[in-house]
């Protein structure tokens, strides 16, 4: 049984068409990496996923449930598809630690002292182990990024939604990002990336998908794509980003 | 002419019973008025179509009409209209509790909404309901962008209570009038009753002070 099922998912806004009746199949321990020209509807489709958008048809199954289902399920898919943004997103009223705790804290139901445990675990392994008391304004936007993933971590979810986690940083502040992705990919930790790190998906992807107008025009290994592209607008897109 | 300080003096007793009570009508009614317009705020930025309209027809009816015309209609109306017969205090505090609500669930709303829609997105992404995301994650942002717009509705609401002069609440500006009106010492009187006001305007601004220093504004 696939983790994430796509069937024939349909997304409108208003009149425009963002994605047109999408079929995928997702399975566990997969890295894919998901690419396309802006608009392509790249972001939407990770954001079908853990349901903070909302299908329009067809059906989209994850970890068995379907985000057509109630709100308390939809609940459920989210508690096991952790979610990195593009702007971080860090409760700034709360520490790093506090940020990390919440969701086992408040999620999960442990208790805050367990939560905390687990928080400076997860802080350690993300390498902020001497930030935890810091606030999200007192730290640098690779930092953030990384309590964010720690954030997201800690809620011990199945799979992780990444989108853009470092089209918001500095050339020079994103690689300590891609480390931390490319670790906890190799921990066989499932990963949906949206991202424009061609480097990464080489590395570190299993599958790439690059999508346009709304429907996935390639998909397959990122090795032999990126190297020998043989759909024209793929071959373009790559001129460009490269 | 000559300032009688004597007049002052004299004075005194009278306005300290009419600044407790000016003080207990304006922290009763704004508790009140904290919750109603929490709640009306809230419905106003996440109700439904028809919580929405109620709270903005709230908003709408007390926003647009004098707290005097308030007051006097829960205190002399509604006896005649439902049959709902209320003692001065009851309805001074009743007429800042209905009236500061609807300020402040305006400041409430604006507040909420302000805060960056992807704190709201990253809470919900974790898999909490949303009135978890607004009570840990959301609030704790608004709360403090409120702290301005609120302080200045609470020194307004203060100064309000002076209106109940008109349904014979004994509060300090209504002291002040009956003390006036005995001795005809216009500049002592008013002079001392302005005062009053401003001890007491001034510890309002002092504690929100205190409390924008110890949380800042994120």
């Amino acid at each position: 049984m696939s983790i994430v099922e796509f069937r024939k998912v349909t997304k409108r806004f208003g009149q425009l068409l963002v994605l047109d009746e999408v079929d995928l199949a997702i399975e566990e321990k997969e890295v894919v990496v998901l690419i396309g020209p802006s608009g392509s509807g790249k972001s939407t489709l990770l954001r079908c996923i853990n349901a903070l958008e909302t299908i329009n048809g067809g059906d989209l199954i994850v970890d068995r449930i379907s985000v057509r289902e109630s709100r308390q399920k939809v609940r459920l898919i989210r508690q096991e598809a952790g979610m990195v943004f593009q702007q971080f997103n860090l409760f700034p009223q709360m520490t790093a630690l506090e940020n990390v705790a919440f969701g086992p804290h408040r999620v999960r139901g442990l208790s805050r002292l367990e939560a905390r445990e687990q928080a400076l675990v997860m802080l350690a392994k993300v390498g902020l182990g001497d930030r935890v008391h810091h606030y999200p304004s007192e730290l640098s936007g690779g930092q953030q990024q990384r309590v964010a993933i720690a954030r997201a971590l800690a809620v011990k979810p199945k799979l992780m939604l990444f989108d853009e986690p470092t089209s918001a940083l500095d050339p020079e502040l994103r690689h300590e990002v891609l480390r931390v992705m490319q670790a906890l990919a190799e921990e066989g930790m499932t990963m949906i990336v949206v991202t424009h790190e061609m480097a990464f998906a080489r590395k570190v992807g299993t599958r790439l998908i690059f999508m346009e107008g709304g429907k996935i025009a390639v998909d397959g290994q990122p090795k032999n794509l990126l190297d020998n592209p043989q759909n024209p607008r793929l071959k373009e897109f790559l001129q460009h980003v490269a | 002419m000559d300032f009688e300080w004597s007049v002052v003096v004299d004075a005194l007793p009278a306005l300290f019973k009419g600044a407790q009570l000016t003080v207990l009508i304006t922290l009763a009614g704004l508790v009140g008025g904290l919750v109603v317009g929490t709640v009306a705020g809230l419905m106003r930025a996440y109700g439904g179509a028809l919580m929405n309209t109620i709270a903005f027809a709230y908003v709408e009816l007390i926003r647009g009409t004098p707290i005097v015309v308030q007051v006097m209609f829960i205190y002399f109306a509604l006896p005649t209209l439902a049959d709902i017969r209320v003692n001065p205090m009851t309805a001074a505090i009743t007429a800042i509790i209905v009236n500061a609500g609807a300020y402040i669930a305006e400041i409430v709303r604006g507040a909420f909404l302000s805060v960056h829609q992807g704190l709201r997105e990253a809470g919900l992404a974790l898999g909490l309901p949303t009135w978890k995301v607004l009570l840990y994650i959301i609030g704790p942002v608004a709360f403090r962008r409120m702290i301005p717009p609120l302080g200045n509705q609470f020194i307004v609401s203060l100064k309000d209570t002076s209106l109940f002069i008109v349904i014979g609440v004994g509060e300090l500006t209504r002291q002040g009038q009956e003390i006036m009106a005995a001795n005809f010492r216009a500049v002592e009187v008013w002079s001392a009753v302005a005062i009053f006001y401003l001890i007491m305007t001034g510890t309002l601004t002092l504690i929100l002070r205190i409390t924008e220093k110890r949380m800042r504004i994120l």
